[in-house]
């Protein structure tokens, strides 16, 4: 083991949970707390006062004294560092018999499934008996008993445990470290252990704060140990039998026991990230209204003409999607998606192309209001039928989303709820967006189901989303979009988790829809070939905004801005077929982080035409070959030159 | 799905089988003996040694457990060290109180564990602080002094319900049920609060699942989403931590059944215990152990139920 | 390139340089006694510094090859012979052994790097179990990455520190620290950018191009495997559908599901495309005419 990086890694980790630690006040106070206790209890004397019994709070005693006048504090403090050293014991004995056998058994299947067997029948042993039963054994002798706690520990601690532990082992990191000739216990003590750390750690405090608890409760109950030594549960025991004389007495004894567990979990809680929650996928609360006043506020020019565009009556061109201007922001943070502005006429297929991180799913989430919550429209607009879906409230949307335009998204195992069969949820979203009644419902679900290529729609109806495959799901999807008969579909990359055979299948499909429905699609995907097969119009998209727009033709024919071209020439689909090249076109570094945006032309860094006058903004003009437009002051310098991409480019640090 | 169910119900008996022998192994790594804790501190060890003699004490261990199970079976648990008192008569008068307490302190605790959880997970923001503060204050604090300070404001500041003791339900059901409220609230304090936090876990992970935004782009509404699609999705681990919580409550009842004076298998434990009290404690574990497995049976059994790729599994 | 004069220490046994560098003899994986094999029959040879490609769609076995050849996937029958030597069954003692010649690229760039150590660590790993000395195993990290397109120093930083294209370079220059005679590639270019794929293939092409270095390549892509492979496989659920030298099999192929997997992977020109879509229908048909498969909908 190499001493120095093997230091450097092990100093690193411990910083970063320190200063997770340390950077939490409720961290800080916690552990303040119970070394403190620990502290004075082992420096504090006892005192006893037998004039003053059963007294409240005073200067001399502070927290007042119990039924033999001895003082509450000195007691509550002096039965401090044993119960919680002998506490300790607990979680050290789970901890050091699960960790090893969880590393092991997460190696082996047959071993794991030995162990959870084992680690089923602990967790089924009623616990708190089974520790009054070796009471009964081996008498009050807390050390002993929490030994035994902490076996009997071992069933839950494994479940957390070998969750982690079994995934982790699945990290292809693991993997390749076996591929490396690492030993597996060698890869277990190196890969495995060191990302389990914080639960271990976790498990350990929870357990503790537990163990706390447990001790207390048998010495509440005369099961700990025996007076006159000082134990809290005793001490609250003592509290409740005079409490009608001196209910005072509850309060510092028992309060100092809740608190130390109090003390625990929040270090628990703090060392393992916090309790934060992910965010929901979709906005629960009704923010339309809040979205559309905040679109309203002069925050820039783009967003009063959005303003102002919205007010204004329909377009001409009826029937289709406007979007105009759309400005997308993470809430107090940098926009994602610029000024895009695009249309879609019925019965068309428009492809929104783009790599990731380019801003085109979150613009295909926005048509629907389907937004993450913590994104919003900032400003611009996106009109159908005249209404501005971008401003428009709750109940509008509600008469848009799925009755006028759907959406399928790019899982399509995932898109359906796992929990209902496929017809439970067909059936219920026919009803609702057609009202029809029960058995009208499956009739027309049936008849979706063969609409899009289903043969056997009973069976299908009867199945849960796991039964199907991926391609029969994306069919299955595509009914329930179609349940409302829609007039525009969103696709976020429908075929993207598809092998290319099943792909073909469902852009066959999609093809179909739009021809006998006169359906609309916006079709978000990554992969050319896609949009040459089934687009009619293309907007490429760099960096939150379109660079290049028109005809499918124009655009993979005779590709204007130098991103398009460099995509086309780094397909290994277009490239193999022009010339049997033996390199493909690379574009050197990758796509600037929404905060990192240039002010001039965002593909400038990595474009190999790049000039000096590019660092300024650039406009998006009207292409100079067909209908559409561009967004490269060098257009007509670069036209024409797709194959240059091929050259090993010198600058920009790629190979 | 048959073997299914033969393998757990196995699994269950297996359960048992080690509960109790381990029940039996402590029992008999105890210092006391039958003789000894039945004839008390008169008899001479002669007597105390004829007494385990009869009772067949000094047997190798498996024969002893093997006629102590054949007992079982035949549904006798045996008689009481300490007064003669048949042990499964005993029991079966305490079980109905010690049910009473889990079964109402469970359903007390998911009432209030489910909504705390989903309104912190939905609603979220400083809704979801204050809920998630309330909960960890609230699984901290120990059950005991929970009850004795509710016990202090109802019983002896407010004077509307009784202190402690218990009134069987068919001799007055009213009485019965106001013996047992302070009870039931303080042990479904900390039990919702574990339910809480595993509600609040679930639903937030269920609403971040990609099915969701399919759901809303249909047009399904909110309440639909929330409680019909995510909750679903968030049942299991719930309805598991129900069970876990049942299956505390039922074994952490001694604490309480002492506390407030409940004549329930915990307040028996703890006195067998006391009084060393040898085939009572293992009657007792065997009791528990029964609870708890089949709990945990009904459990995987409605898991099945719930979950579409279980049952297929 | 100086990645190539690494790790010859590591193989002490004598090599036997006329067998092929890799042959898999009838091999066949089945996941349990019941289930169909997911791995059926399959048999092939890849010669010293030759690329082959191993094509075919999800559920063809083509990943439960490579993991079989890199021993993480135990084997039902068959046998797998690496440099004339029988690695089937070998034990993990004996794997050692060779593995600074059989080396792997994993598909995920996300996973395939233990987020709490730095890139160094990993990349030294395989040196490390040798016994490499420390300082000797400093110099030839520097220089791996080097090779790859990175800084020599970049073996401090932590994998959060890098994007996708670099994570895969990562791997890479892992693979080659050793100085291998085969790269398993599985799937390595599949997760990433098409800007970033591009930079991946040309790297592996850069770094084959005069050294003794074969690849396997995995990937359900054709036109992935046709740009860097001399010869191909083609699978289809566990079985062989045809081999043969990658041009050959592009331009005429023999097998009906071959010719519908080429035709179904769609071609970014529209007018091209609408061809390629009507032979696809056409082969499909056909196909499934030969084959006897009715026409589930996928």
């Amino acid at each position: 083991m190499t001493v120095s990086t093997t230091n450097i890694v092990r100093v690193k980790r411990t910083a970063r949970v320190n200063l997770r630690v340390l950077r939490s006040p409720a961290a800080v106070i916690s552990i303040v707390w119970l070394v403190g206790l620990v502290i004075a209890s082992v420096t504090g004397p006892l005192q006893q006062d037998l004039t003053a019994v059963l007294q409240g709070p005073s200067a001399a005693h502070l927290l007042g004294t119990d039924e033999l006048g001895r003082d509450l504090l000195s007691r509550i403090v002096t039965a401090a560092a044993p119960t919680l050293l002998i506490a300790l014991i607990a979680p050290i004995v789970a901890v050091l018999i699960t960790t090893p056998l969880t590393l092991w058994a997460a190696r082996r299947a047959r071993t794991e499934s030995v162990m959870s067997r084992i680690s089923e029948i602990v967790l089924s042993l009623p616990g708190m008996v089974i520790i009054l039963a070796a009471i009964a054994a081996v008498g009050t002798n807390m050390p002993a008993i929490m030994a035994i706690f902490g076996v009997l520990l071992f069933g839950a601690l494994y479940r957390v445990f070998i969750g982690q532990a079994m995934s982790l082992h699945k990290q292809l990191y693991v993997e390749a470290a076996a591929v490396d000739g690492v030993k597996p216990m060698a890869a277990s003590l190196r890969h495995v252990l060191p990302n389990m750390s914080t639960t271990v750690i976790v498990q350990f405090v929870l357990l503790f704060g537990a163990a706390i608890g447990v001790q207390a409760g048998l010495a509440f109950i005369g099961l700990g140990p025996q007076p006159p030594e000082p134990t809290w549960g005793g001490m609250i025991q003592a509290a409740s039998r005079f409490i009608f004389q001196q209910p005072w007495m509850m309060i510092p004894t028992g309060g100092v026991l809740a608190l130390t567990i109090i003390a625990a979990n929040t270090l628990a809680d703090v060392l393992s990230g916090g309790t934060a929650m992910p965010p929901p996928l979709i906005s629960l609360r009704r923010r339309k209204r809040r979205a559309a006043a905040d679109a309203a506020t002069p925050e820039s020019a783009d967003a009063t003409v959005a303003a102002a565009a919205s007010t204004v009556e329909h377009e001409p061109s009826t029937g289709g999607l406007v979007v105009r201007d759309l400005v997308l922001g993470v809430d107090d943070g940098p926009d994602l998606v610029t000024g895009v502005s695009f249309t879609v006429e019925p019965g068309t297929v428009m492809g929104l192309v783009g790599e990731s991180g380019c801003g085109k799913s979150v613009t295909s989430h926005a048509i629907l209001g389907l937004l993450t919550p913590g994104l919003s429209v900032r400003s611009g607009a996106i009109e159908w039928d005249g209404v501005d879906l971008a401003a428009a409230s709750e109940s509008a949307m509600k008469r848009v989303r799925g009755h006028e335009i759907a959406f399928i998204s790019q899982e399509p195992t995932r898109a359906l709820d796992p929990m209902f069969t496929v017809g439970s949820q067909l059936t219920s979203a026919i009803r609702r967006l057609r009202g029809v009644s029960k058995r009208e419902a499956r009739d027309v679900a049936e008849q979706l189901l063969v609409d899009v290529g289903i043969i056997d729609p009973p069976r299908v109806m009867k199945s849960y989303p796991h039964q199907i495959s991926g391609g029969m799901a994306q069919r299955v999807a595509i009914g329930l979009a179609l349940a409302g008969t829609p007039r525009l579909l969103i696709a976020d990359e429908p075929t993207t988790a598809l092998d290319v055979t099943v792909q073909a299948e469902i852009l066959g499909l999609l093809r179909n829809l739009v021809a006998e429905r006169d359906m609309a699609i916006v079709l978000v995907t990554h992969d050319l070939g896609v949009v040459a097969d089934i687009c009619d119009q293309v907007s490429v998209m760099y960096a939150g905004q379109l660079v290049e727009t028109g005809s499918v033709r124009d655009v993979l024919v005779a590709p204007e801005h130098p991103y398009t071209m460099a995509l086309l020439a780094a397909d290994p689909h277009a490239a193999v077929q022009l010339t049997g090249a033996t390199h493909l076109a690379s574009i050197p570094g990758q796509v600037p982080a929404p905060a990192e945006w240039p002010s001039g032309c965002r593909f400038a860094e990595r474009c190999r035409f790049a000039q000096e006058e590019c660092r300024s903004a650039v406009p998006l003009e009207p292409r100079a070959d067909g209908v559409g437009q561009v967004r490269c002051i060098r257009r007509d310098e670069v036209r024409g030159r797709q194959e240059e991409w091929c050259q090993p480019v010198t600058s920009g640090g790629a190979s | 799905m048959f073997v299914f169910i033969l393998r757990r119900i196995g699994f269950a008996v297996l359960t048992l089988l080690i509960a109790t022998f381990l029940a039996f192994v402590l029992v008999h790594l105890s210092g006391s003996t039958p003789g000894g804790v039945a004839l008390g501190q008169t008899a001479t060890p002669e007597e105390v040694v004829a007494y385990n003699e009869a009772i067949g004490w000094y047997d190798p261990w498996i024969v002893q457990y093997w006629n102590w199970l054949v007992q079982v079976l035949q549904g006798n648990l045996g008689v009481s060290l300490i007064d003669g008192r048949n042990i499964a008569d005993d029991i079966s008068k305490r079980l109905p109180v010690t049910a009473a307490l889990a079964l109402f302190g469970t359903l007390f605790s998911a009432v209030l564990g489910i909504v705390m959880g989903v309104v912190a997970a939905v609603r979220g923001g400083a809704v979801d602080r204050g809920i998630t503060a309330t909960a960890g204050i609230m699984l901290s604090l120990p059950v005991f002094w929970v009850g004795v300070l509710l016990v202090y404001l109802f019983a002896v500041q407010l004077r509307i319900l009784p202190a402690t003791g218990f009134v069987p339900f068919n001799i007055n059901p009213e009485a019965w049920a106001r013996s047992l409220v302070l009870p039931v609230l303080t042990i479904a304090l900390t039990a919702a609060a574990g339910i809480a936090r595993q509600t609040r876990a679930s639903m937030s992970e269920a609403l971040t699942q990609e099915h969701m935004r399919t759901l809303r782009a249909v047009g399904t509404p909110t309440n639909r989403i929330i409680y019909v699609h995510a909750l679903r999705s968030a049942s299991l681990p719930i309805i598991a931590s129900v069970a876990v919580q049942f299956i505390i409550l039922f074994g952490g009842s001694v604490v309480i059944e002492v506390l407030f004076a409940l004549p329930g298998i915990g307040q028996a434990m703890q006195a067998a215990v006391g009084t060393a009290d040898l085939p009572f404690v293992q009657a007792l574990v065997l009791v528990a152990t029964l609870v708890v497995v089949v709990v945990n049976l009904a459990l995987e059994f409605s898991s099945r139920a719930l979950d579409p790729k279980l049952r297929a599994a | 390139m100086s990645a190539r004069d690494v790790g010859r220490s590591i193989v002490t046994d004598p090599i036997d340089t006329t067998a092929p560098l890799l042959e898999v003899r009838n091999l066949v994986v089945q996941y349990s006694k019941n289930a169909p094999p997911a791995v059926d029959d399959v048999s092939f040879t890849i010669a010293r510094g030759e690329t082959l490609g191993l094509v075919g769609e999800s559920g063809s076995g083509k990943t439960t090859i490579g993991k079989a050849i890199l021993g993480l996937q135990p084997v039902t029958s068959g046998q797998i012979l690496f440099e004339g030597v029988d690695i089937t069954r070998a034990k993990p003692a004996q794997r050692r052994r060779l593995h600074g010649d059989l080396r792997a690229v994993f598909q995920d760039p996300f996973s395939s790097l233990n987020p709490r150590r730095p890139i160094g660590d990993a990349i030294a790993e395989p040196l490390r179990v040798a016994g490499v000395p420390s300082p000797e195993r400093r110099m030839r990290v520097a220089d791996v990455l080097e090779s790859v397109g990175l800084p020599r120093t970049a073996g401090e930083r932590y994998p959060r520190q890098f994007s996708g294209g670099q994570r895969q370079r990562i791997a890479i220059a892992r693979a080659l620290v050793t100085d291998p005679r085969l790269v398993v590639c599985d799937e390595a270019v599949s997760a990433l950018d098409l800007s970033t794929q591009a930079q991946v293939l040309n790297l592996l092409a850069d770094l084959r191009a005069g050294a003794d270095l074969g690849y396997l390549f995995i990937a359900h892509d054709m036109a992935v495997v046709e740009f860097l492979a001399q010869r191909v496989v083609v699978l289809y659920r566990g079985k062989v559908m045809e081999q043969g030298p990658a041009d050959e099999v592009m331009r005429n192929p023999a097998n009906p599901y071959t010719r519908v997997l080429m035709a179904a992977s769609p071609v970014p020109d529209p007018d091209e495309q609408a061809r390629r879509r009507e032979e696809w229908r056409r082969m499909r048909t056909e196909w499934r005419q030969e084959t006897g498969v009715i026409a589930t909908p996928v």
